[in-house]
């Protein structure tokens, strides 16, 4: 009944001082040399874990652009670092998740800024059904060097299985102070409001589930460049929605 | 700034003083430095204690041999050498006038502006545990608050008065093995407070504990319970200061509360332990374990806290929201500079239905020093309809600083609903200028915005406390600006 403080997970980096880990290398590693751009989609169950770097160091005024779309009967495993190592560069990390069943699906992404004025967002939305268990680890360091940097962290996510759960720890670690940081996560219910809307107007209630899923999910979705995939991409989710609601 | 006022800021902060940083020559008893079953077998024998408290205590100390430091926090935690702390610190009764006040403590407590005998005329009537080192030395209003049937009084005097009730709620909150502080503080605790207030009693004064640290080369282990039995109310706080000295100094406290159905309980920090000098040297370890249970129906229980204190700071006042419909607070601002380190937070278990909680953390840190906020939100199978709220924000003065937000939310329930967020942020050059440019000096412009910032969870506090409070977010961050 009582919890004790060992429930905490353990600091990422050194106690209480910056302590920073070596930039990646090896096999796993993406670079993106400086002033270039790197967008790439990832999806679930389609692809092998392999094809996902295990890490991304971005030079300086690179870009990269990285969207996950993780569909039921996938118990998908992302852990991502992003190294920062030069001025000026971008990330932007966008991902949902859908899970059911069995499910289980682990979300770790490391952000590190080393350098100034580098900025990061992340996204990731989740909808949990069935027995599903999803965990978000997401680590944002701001060395102390790295003044002007802005670093967004966002993570939400529906439960709608009695038996699903989730875990969100986002983690800002700062040691810079000229520095626009943020995080927030939230944990939920489908609004009831929006529902009622839907259902007074005459839509299905399964339709009006669909719907609130699909707009939930939308920012994630939006960010496919690719038209063709985008639309394909929609229908599998669309599809896996309507399953995950259960009706 | 240029370089003539940074001088002088320079000067400002090495001549701060710590104003309770003062040692009160008071002939004292000690037992021998150490730990072992020996040392807890005299502090129990000098306290007069039952065998059941004593096997409480060799249990407690049991495990805690079995035990490891915490290594998890995001803290620089020097290596602590426990048998080189005395655990029993007694200031000497004398023998021609057992009952009386010893008046050297009694000027060390006016001194800090704690009154240790009753002043009836005071405006806003608080009653006062005083603890000095390893003892109560005076609890305040006893008498008055004994004709609504609540029990006020040191922890030890509850142990020989109401037995009974220490049995059944002792470590009913926290148990012996809970972590190793709290396992430590369970075999070594000394005294604290007891508070009990009975069915349908509204507490008609605040109560107050004052924890004070004297002696050199030893701890502080006190031990608050609190019961509030149901539909009772009360709103407590806790006050502590200790001396200047260049040796670290260990404060292990344990804190249980229990709060029966409707009753309403308020409990206030105003942590202020000398927190070492400008070089790091020094300073208190505050390492302590809160934690109140909600367990009755509609139950509340409020947190509010402004650590401004200790060199290290590793604390995270929670609430376990068993009754429905219980709902829980926790309001805190955590002010480090130099090199004083914080690693605090809350944890908020929901455990009932429609059970609720609020979290509101401000932390400040400057100059070297390093503030995280570290909490859980756990929503347990039975939290149906749960609603949680967190609020996070950190403001960093100067570039050499670190403000970390470590929060831990758990779902296991699809009804209840949580959120968190989290900013990060130093004090803008415009807000800065806006001041400057009206008359006001660098610091006192910090100032000002420091307290809009921290407004929120200040406004919480008691009066008695909001005006000191207030005093010393100024103080915490003098020099800080540069």
């Amino acid at each position: 009944m009582v919890s004790s403080n060992s429930d905490f997970a353990p600091a990422s980096a050194g106690h209480g001082r910056y302590a920073p880990f070596p930039v990646p290398s090896g096999s796993g590693v993406v670079r993106v040399p400086a002033g270039t751009s790197l967008q790439r989609v990832f999806v679930f169950p389609d692809m092998c874990p392999d094809d996902v770097p295990a890490a991304l160091v971005l030079a300086q005024e690179a870009k990269a652009d990285l969207v996950f779309v993780v569909l039921p009967g996938s118990s998908a495993r992302i852990p991502l670092t992003v190294d920062l190592a030069g001025p000026e560069a971008q990330v932007r990390l966008r991902g949902l998740f859908l899970s059911d069943g069995e499910d289980e699906v682990r979300i770790t992404v490391t952000v590190h800024h080393r350098h100034p004025h580098c900025q990061s967002r992340q996204l990731f939305n989740g909808i949990l059904a069935g027995k599903a268990r999803g965990t978000f680890h997401g680590t944002v360091i701001v060395a102390p060097d790295a003044q002007g940097t802005e670093a967004y962290q966002e993570n939400h996510n529906i439960i709608l299985g009695e038996a699903a759960r989730m875990e969100t720890q986002p983690v800002l670690e700062i040691y810079a102070d000229d520095v626009k940081c943020s995080h927030g996560a939230t944990v939920g219910a489908l609004d009831e409001n929006e529902h009622f809307y839907m259902r007074s107007r005459g839509i299905p209630e399964a339709e009006a589930r669909v719907l609130q899923i699909l707009s939930f999910l939308s920012p994630v979705l939006d960010a496919i460049p690719d038209e063709e995939q985008r639309a394909a991409l929609t229908a599998r989710v669309e599809e896996a929605a309507l399953r995950c609601t259960g009706l | 700034m240029d370089e003539r006022e940074e001088e002088q800021l320079l000067q400002q902060i090495t001549t701060r003083e710590y104003k309770e940083g003062f040692v009160t020559d008071v002939r004292q008893d000690f037992i021998p430095k150490g730990l072992n079953e020996d040392i807890i077998r005299t502090i129990s024998a000098r306290k007069e204690e039952p065998a059941w408290l004593l096997e409480f205590r060799l249990d407690a100390f049991r495990r805690w041999q079995r035990m490891e430091m915490p290594r998890w926090p995001h803290l620089d935690l020097p290596e602590i050498d426990f048998q080189n702390i005395i655990y029993y610190a007694a200031p000497r009764k004398d023998a021609d006038r057992p009952k009386e006040i010893d008046p050297k403590l009694e000027e060390t407590f006016e001194k800090l502006g704690i009154p240790v005998r009753e002043r009836a005329a005071l405006a806003g009537v608080v009653a006062v545990d005083a603890v000095f080192d390893s003892v109560s030395v005076a609890t305040t209003f006893r008498a008055s608050l004994a004709e609504k049937g609540i029990i006020f009084c040191s922890f030890s005097e509850a142990v020989k008065e109401h037995p009974d009730l220490v049995r059944k709620y002792l470590a009913s909150v926290v148990p012996p093995g809970d972590n190793y502080f709290a396992a430590l503080n369970s075999a070594v605790f000394s005294d604290g407070s007891f508070c009990y207030i009975p069915k349908g009693v509204k507490c008609p004064m605040e109560l107050s504990s004052y924890f004070r640290i004297n002696a050199a080369g030893t701890g502080q282990f006190e031990r608050t319970l609190i019961v509030a039995d149901e539909g009772s109310s009360v709103s407590y706080m806790e006050g502590c200061t200790a001396p200047m000295r260049d040796e670290q100094q260990l404060h292990a406290a344990v804190v249980e509360i229990i709060v029966e159905k409707d009753a309403d309980v308020k409990y206030s920090t105003v942590q202020n332990w000398y927190p070492g000098d400008e070089q790091g040297r020094g300073g208190i370890l505050n390492l302590v374990t809160k934690r109140g249970l909600c367990r009755g129906e509609g139950s509340h229980l409020s947190w509010t806290q402004v650590e401004t204190g200790s060199a290290v700071t590793w604390k995270y006042p929670s609430t376990i929201l068993q009754g429905d419909h219980s709902s829980s607070e926790f309001y805190s601002v955590a002010v480090t500079n130099h090199f004083q380190q914080a690693d605090t937070g809350t944890k908020m278990i929901h455990q009932g239905r429609d059970t609720r909680s609020r979290i509101v953390s401000k932390g400040i840190s400057a100059g070297r020093s390093q503030n995280s906020y570290r909490g859980l939100v756990r929503m347990g199978p039975g939290a149906a309809g749960a609603r949680n709220f967190s609020q996070c924000d950190s403001l960093l003065i100067g570039s050499l600083c670190g403000a970390h937000t470590f929060p831990d939310i758990r779902s296991l329930n699809p009804s209840a609903v949580v959120e968190h967020e989290a900013t990060t942020s130093k004090i803008s050059d415009e807000q800065l200028f806006y001041c400057t440019q009206r008359g006001l000096t660098a610091e006192d412009a910090v100032g000002l915005i420091v307290n809009g910032y921290a407004q929120e969870v200040l406004s919480r506090l008691p009066m008695e406390f909001a005006v000191e409070a207030r005093a010393l977010l100024q103080v915490s961050l003098e020099g800080s600006v540069g």
